[in-house]
């Protein structure tokens, strides 16, 4: 497939290992926002106290 | 990158929204069971109402001559 030919979706190796490379890039940056927002909801409410 | 490959076999433009729509439902039910369970994070949400709903101060009364 990593030769030119298109797979199921129209997509090559090297474009489905970009867009995955990017997506998880995003949910790394998503989940140390909501990491960082956790622990200020922690620190500041009664949550788990 | 491990499932580096999915996009060849998952079409992005439906994989994509799954997975996002599938975080914001689970998230969004999660916050909406911590606002309906609890009483702080209403409380939060009210702001200083805490204190503006205190009932107000009687104003001081004089004393009745009998």
């Amino acid at each position: 497939m990593s030769d030119g030919k298109v797979s199921l979706t129209g997509l090559n190796d090297e474009q489905s290992e970009e867009l995955h490379r990017n997506l998880i890039q995003g949910t790394q940056f998503f989940g140390m926002i909501a990491a960082l927002a956790h622990l200020l909801a922690y620190i500041y409410s009664p949550w788990l106290k | 990158m491990i499932y580096g490959k999915m996009w060849t076999v998952v079409k992005p433009t439906v994989g994509i929204p799954l997975i996002i729509g599938a975080v914001a439902v689970g998230s969004f039910s999660v916050h909406y069971a911590i606002l309906t369970h609890t009483t702080w994070v209403s409380a939060f949400l009210e702001g200083g109402a805490k204190t503006a709903a205190a009932p107000a101060l009687a104003a001081p009364v004089a004393p009745v001559k009998k």
